[in-house]
């Protein structure tokens, strides 16, 4: 079943398009990453999937209806731009927006204890926001959003300023989550997070639709256009007519190959010049490399992709 | 049905959190136990501190008229008391003034500054001291002349008419009138005022509606302004820190919006109750005593405190929700100094013009601007103190506040909704009206 379902949706504001004919689903029971440069749309489409904002046209539903006051008691959102009343204490805000969201002053005041211990913050309970660090603000401010157990959790760049620790922590949570069936919508620029976690993907630029599906699919789609290599010697081989982009490591190097040539070419040209092959893989681009060159438009199968999803 | 019940439950949450919020702050406490003691002293400190002592005042008067008689005469009255009643402070501290009278007999012939120069330097060393002069030719028209430091002590009055009245007496018995029938022809005349109401007339003296109607006028300002601010600053917070991109997704921006206002101006009332209180408090034990020491309460119709708590949360309902719209319109508090000013300005300007009003409550101006529902709060509560308007005016002004706040909280709903998460540049106007139309 489809939790979320955008059909042909469009919002201007003034003459500004900001989400453009956009349409995809999110399946129940997965973790969905929604990608895109900054000031792609995705936002404004997260605002009008949780009805802060009405489409101008298309539909929208969630978790099987039209947004409505009544379907928000059921998501949880992060918004990127976070925020907790400065001088109230952390388990006064958490009640406060638990029971915006129909929760009991008890029932509310128990699961905040469980999660402010789950997430290692049980001793700042009686503490006011102002007297926390920015990582733990984010940490309550992300109970405050599950507290009310939503079947669906919409997190707008959820790790954003989290320690390493801390990122772990919330991963696990939010594997946890989906492992208890609840379907999570999360919006990142760190593509190694979205490699590691989500099921499928969609990526907007401009408001409008890039690629979509599984991530798999997506990077199947791209074909293996990527060669790890591992040489000693010069790079001179690695010339414009045969790499797009090189990214150099401390003992390999990644390099993008230009469409349509044979990677066969530039080992064979990395052996002429004298450069010592110690590995050489060709491999599917990482989701980095798909993101850049979609968000660059220096891919024009583009659509191609879209279609195999 | 369960829906609505759970949309009420939203801005119920909103309003406790913004009423406990603020009232549990030091702020809150502080502002209303130290204003109403502030306001008091402001009312009863000079009735009191004049029966504790208007001081004593040493005149010494120099009499050249050559009659000495004249002075034990003054020196009478001055001990005599009046049987007026004091209104204000400072009767009442004329009142209680006592006055050291000395007698020094000069030559007619003696010139006004001859005697002036051989005075002054006991005034200039001892400012309690004060001197009069009364010429020779003062039983014929000339002036008696007063010598101070402190010439625009009111006490002086009461020296003023005792000399007056002593030498018209003078002049009387002078003339060949019975000693005994003077005093029957110089009694001065007394007007009271009397005020008609729709119901009833009553002596009423008239400094006293002026007080009552320019106090109510002063506090509908302060406070309105006052949690109007509060009102604009409490969004700018939820903005500023971000708070409403989560709230959002919780509640509708008018519900946000709606629990704010009602929130906070609970805030306002309980504030005003506990003042109320306090004043009520005051009527039932305090009167009696400060009676009893010659001051007057000014006894206040229950009706006018009925209408001003009507006008305040009128007056609060339709300033706070524009305030609420500076406050989404901004990101700064800084910004919001500028962007409030015009809504200011409608609450400044009764300010400015409640003369108009005081000066002719009834006049057809004073009618139209009162029924202005900017101006109604102040102005029709300050006519309300001074006139008793007809009913219907009452009810119409306070008609077309509510259709006024309705029209407000719907275009500050649509402002309010767009505003909380829009940063960066100011809108302009033509911009504001376009976020009026986003669906």
């Amino acid at each position: 079943m489809n939790v979320i379902e955008l059909r042909n949706v469009s919002k201007k504001f003034d003459s500004f398009v900001a989400v453009n004919d956009l349409s995809f689903e999110v399946k129940g029971g997965t973790i969905f990453g929604l990608l895109g440069p900054n000031g792609a749309g995705k936002t404004t489409s997260i605002r009008m999937i949780l009805d802060i904002f009405a489409p101008d046209s298309g539909e929208i539903t969630v978790l099987g209806e039209h947004v409505s006051s009544p379907i928000q008691q059921r998501v949880g959102y992060l918004p990127e731009e976070r925020g907790l009343y400065k001088k109230m204490k952390v388990g006064e805000q958490l009640t406060f927006f638990a029971s915006l969201k129909g929760v009991s002053s008890r029932e509310a005041q128990l699961r905040a204890y469980d999660w402010l211990e789950k997430l290692q913050l049980k001793d700042w309970k009686d503490k006011k926001a102002i007297d926390l660090s920015k990582g733990m603000q984010q940490k309550v401010q992300f109970i405050a959003c599950i507290l009310h157990e939503p079947e669906l959790l919409i997190l707008d760049e959820p790790f954003s300023g989290l320690d390493p620790v801390s990122t772990e922590l919330l991963k696990n949570v939010i594997i946890d989550l989906k492992k208890q069936g609840k379907t999570v919508i999360f919006s990142t620029h760190q593509m190694e997070q979205v490699e590691q976690m989500c099921d499928e993907m969609c990526l907007i630029n401009h408001g409008t639709k890039v690629l979509s599906g599984s991530v798999r699919d997506v990077k199947r789609s791209f074909g293996r256009n990527t060669v790890i290599i591992d040489y000693e010697g010069p790079d001179s081989f690695a010339g414009e007519d045969l790499i797009k982009r090189h990214k150099r490591f401390a003992n390999h190097s990644e390099m993008v190959l230009q469409d349509g040539v044979d990677a066969q070419e530039v080992l064979k040209r990395a052996v002429e010049s004298g450069a010592r092959v110690n590995r050489f893989e060709l491999v599917e681009p990482s989701l980095n490399e798909i993101f850049i060159e979609c968000v660059t438009g220096k891919k024009p199968e583009q659509s191609l992709a879209a279609k195999g999803e | 049905m369960r829906r609505k019940v759970n949309e009420m439950n939203k801005i119920w949450v909103i309003i406790k959190r913004e009423y406990i919020v603020r009232v549990k702050t030091r702020a809150f406490l502080i502002g209303t136990i130290v204003s109403p003691v502030i306001l008091l002293a402001l009312v009863l400190l000079p009735g009191f501190l004049a029966t504790r002592g208007g001081g004593e005042r040493r005149v010494t008067i120099i009499n050249q008229t050559g009659d000495a008689g004249l002075f034990d005469s003054i020196k009478s009255k001055m001990e005599e008391k009046s049987d007026e009643i004091p209104m204000s402070g400072d009767q009442a501290s004329l009142r209680a003034t006592q006055f050291a009278l000395t007698h020094i007999i000069a030559a007619p012939t003696q010139s006004l500054d001859e005697i002036a120069e051989q005075q002054a330097e006991k005034v200039r060393k001892d400012s309690g001291q004060t001197f009069v002069i009364l010429p020779a030719g003062v039983l014929d028209g000339a002036s008696a002349q007063y010598y101070a430091r402190n010439i625009s002590d009111f006490s002086i009055r009461k020296l003023e008419r005792a000399i007056s009245s002593s030498i018209i007496e003078r002049r009387f018995a002078r003339a060949g009138f019975d000693k005994g029938r003077i005093e029957d022809f110089t009694k001065s005349v007394d007007m009271e005022t009397n005020k008609i109401t729709d119901s009833e007339i009553k002596k009423e003296e008239g400094s006293i509606s002026f007080i009552i109607s320019f106090v109510m006028l002063f506090f509908i300002y302060m406070s309105v302004l006052f949690y109007g601010i509060f009102v604009m600053r409490g969004v700018i917070e939820e903005k500023q820190s971000r708070i409403s991109e989560v709230l959002v997704s919780s509640v509708k921006p008018t519900q946000m919006m709606l629990g704010k206002l009602i929130g906070i101006g609970l805030v306002g009332l309980t504030q005003m109750g506990i003042w109320a209180l306090t004043a009520m408090g005051l009527t039932v034990f305090g009167v009696s005593m400060f009676a009893s020491r010659g001051i007057n309460f000014p006894n206040i119709p229950p009706m006018l405190f009925v209408y001003f708590v009507i006008y305040f949360v009128l007056g609060y309902f339709l300033f706070a929700t524009l305030y609420a719209l500076v406050g989404a319109t901004v990101s700064s508090e800084d910004e919001a100094q500028q962007a409030q000013m015009p809504v200011t300005m409608l609450l400044v300007v009764p300010m400015l013009i409640f003369t108009v009003i005081m000066n002719n409550p009834n006049s057809a101006l004073s009618t139209g601007l009162s029924m202005v529902p900017f101006f109604s709060p102040t102005l029709m509560m300050m006519r309300i103190a001074v006139v008793n308007p007809p009913l219907w005016q009452i009810l119409l002004s306070m008609a077309i506040m509510v259709a006024t706040i309705f029209g407000c909280v719907w275009v500050a709903g649509r402002i309010y909704r767009v505003g909380i998460l829009m940063y960066g540049k100011r809108p302009s106007l033509a911009e504001l009206g376009r976020w009026l139309r986003y669906s």
